[in-house]
């Protein structure tokens, strides 16, 4: 990547188109790109195809406002804090008028697709699947749209016998290739090549199975060479399309060594996600209502935002108060 | 230090008891990891726990949000990602026990965190799978945790997330036992707020092994909140709790009652 590459925030729409199948880094509550997700739908973004393995808050909100035609995912949900109301709505609608199309799979099959992915094959064996409902025709998600969608697989998998060796039964699951990979890091600099810390999860696999990449990262860089601590770096800058510095564009999900979990807006958050109308009227107050990202900080405050700054030694902030149940009474 | 103790107490010690020493636990988010930590932090100080999104051997100071919290991550050996974890560890049959909670358990022991209802109409609707699915199959022993209430303990689950003793098979409608169709693993136990399930040898069907008779807990309460015939003709009353698990419980390893709910 070159430095010319180096954008800003309200580009990123430029470079997501309706239909793509969009990853979206990070794990569930940890180091999710929200700042640009929060830009997708400020932009009005639909048809997308979400593929990460699992989601959080992001997919449930990119659900939500309206972005996502179709999902495959493992999971998607808020861990401890609560439901992901806006998937579950969408799947538990009766009368038929749904038509968001969802497939599940599993953390191992997620990991093997997006490793097939990156190792430019179209397939891999994988032991997972067996003895689940996951492997039920009937429970293909896709299944109405795998003959004439060339985003999707032709099949959700293939059981075959091992033909090496002792003839064990495997599944063949297909790799998954997002045409865009959306990553929150720590660091990057202006090559592109970025460091995290406190795990990588899939976000290089991600990266290298995927059409264009776009990091958003706490901070950019500046003049120093990569190699100077090139055991830190995990993505190569060769595989990177575009960066763009956003302070805080995780929250409010955790960045190791940054910030933390923001437990409140998960209490409003998932509270209004409830039903649709308290959803719309929280889409207006935190996303359509801002013209920019630092405009979303401002609103919540830097009271809010100090006490989740990770401190140095550990990696998170010792000083949120975790439990939702107990929030109110205490801040 | 108070001595009386919750039924939700009772549930994580008992939970925590089952782990050992010499073992490769990988634990789900939730529960599962309050009981991990605490055998961590008693009895079992060498077991290793880990983590599907990035953990192996950890013993958090602090009680993580999910598998990839930072808490998670703080003092941890080595920070694997999903590949190695699941991939490898898990894929390739080195994980001693999978551990991990669900919406719904039936008399095998298979576990339900995808739906109630139709899968393709579903009345409720639930987060998924995540690794739970994989863990079930592979590790080479599974311990399920969860609230003992009638309409989670079923006959039958509404969707086998993760597979117990009566799997699905390979067309993916039919069922067979677990042992014959050639998978290894299976559920050992499914602790819950009332005792400590176990599963026949011969059968695989569920049955009462101990239960919490301290607490009030009788086996005509366990079948009643039980949605299918259960055997309690082997139950025993389980060991109360020890001041030291209860206070280490309590100080150490979930203070904030984030998930105990203090």
């Amino acid at each position: 990547m070159s430095a010319e590459n180096i954008i800003e925030l309200e580009q990123i729409k430029d470079f997501v188109q309706p239909g793509d199948r969009v990853w979206v880094g990070g794990w569930t509550l940890v180091r999710k790109p929200m700042a640009m997700l929060y830009e997708l739908i400020k932009a009005r973004l639909t048809d997308l195809h979400v593929v990460n393995q699992p989601g959080g808050p992001d997919t449930d909100l990119l659900i939500g406002a309206g972005c996502v035609s179709k999902s495959e995912a493992n999971y998607i949900g808020h861990e401890v804090f609560g439901h992901p109301y806006n998937f579950r709505r969408r799947l538990e609608e009766k009368d038929g008028s749904s038509d968001f199309l969802h497939d599940d799979w599993t953390v191992g099959t997620g990991t093997m697709r997006i490793l097939a992915g990156a190792l430019g094959i179209p397939f891999i064996p994988s032991k997972f699947l067996r003895g689940s409902d996951l492997m039920n025709p009937d429970n293909d998600g896709f299944k109405e749209i795998r003959a004439t969608d060339p985003k999707v697989p032709k099949k959700k998998f293939v059981t075959m016998r091992d033909p090496f060796w002792e003839g064990e039964e495997c599944i063949l699951v297909p790799a998954l290739r997002p045409d865009i990979c959306l990553l929150h890091v720590q660091e990057a600099f202006e090559d592109g090549t970025c460091r995290i810390s406190g795990g990588v999860f899939l976000d290089y696999y991600a990266a290298m199975a995927s059409k264009t990449v776009i990091i958003s990262t706490e901070k950019i860089v500046r003049g120093e060479q990569p190699k100077k601590a090139y055991d830190e770096n995990v993505i190569p800058g060769e595989i990177v399309d575009y960066i763009v510095e956003v302070p805080f564009g995780g929250h409010p999900t955790a960045v190791h060594a940054c910030y933390d979990n923001d437990p409140l807006w998960f209490q409003e958050y998932i509270e209004a996600s409830k039903d649709t109308e308290s959803m719309d009227q929280w889409l207006e107050e935190w996303v359509f209502g801002h013209d920019s990202f630092t405009n979303y900080l401002e609103k919540i405050g830097s009271k809010q935002l100090d006490r989740l700054v990770a401190d140095p030694t550990y990696g998170y902030s010792p000083n949120i108060i975790r439990r939702l149940d107990k929030i109110k009474e205490v801040a | 230090m108070k001595t009386e103790y919750s039924n939700l107490e009772m549930m994580v010690i008992a939970a925590s008891r089952l782990l050992q020493n010499d073992q490769k636990v990988l634990v789900g988010t939730g529960i599962p990891l309050v009981a991990g930590t605490l055998a961590k932090k008693t009895h079992a100080k060498k077991m290793k726990m880990l983590m599907e999104a990035v953990a192996y051997d950890c013993d958090p100071e602090s009680l993580p949000f999910c598998v990839a919290d930072p808490r998670a991550v703080y003092k941890t050996k080595w920070l694997p990602t999903p590949v190695e974890v699941m991939g490898q560890y898990l894929q390739s049959g080195k994980i001693d026990v999978g551990f991990l909670g669900g919406a719904q358990v039936d008399k095998f022991g298979n576990l339900n965190s995808t739906c109630i209802g139709n899968y393709n109409n579903p009345v409720k609707r639930f987060e998924g799978s995540g690794g739970a699915s994989d863990i079930a199959l592979m590790a080479k022993s599974t311990i399920i945790i969860m609230s003992h209430q009638k309409r989670r303990f079923v006959d039958s689950v509404d969707f086998i997330t993760s597979p117990g003793w009566y799997c699905r098979q390979m067309d993916g409608r039919s069922q067979a036992m677990r042992n014959d169709m050639g998978l290894s693993g299976g559920p050992y136990a499914v602790v819950s707020t009332m005792g400590v399930m176990k599963f026949d040898d011969t059968s695989k069907l569920m049955y009462v092994d101990t239960y919490y008779e301290e607490l009030g807990v009788e086996l005509e309460t366990i079948q009643k909140e039980t949605g299918f015939e259960i055997d309690v003709s082997r139950a025993q009353p389980i060991h109360p709790p020890t001041p030291k698990e209860l206070e280490i419980l309590r100080t150490k390893v979930d203070p904030e009652g984030i998930y105990m709910k203090y």
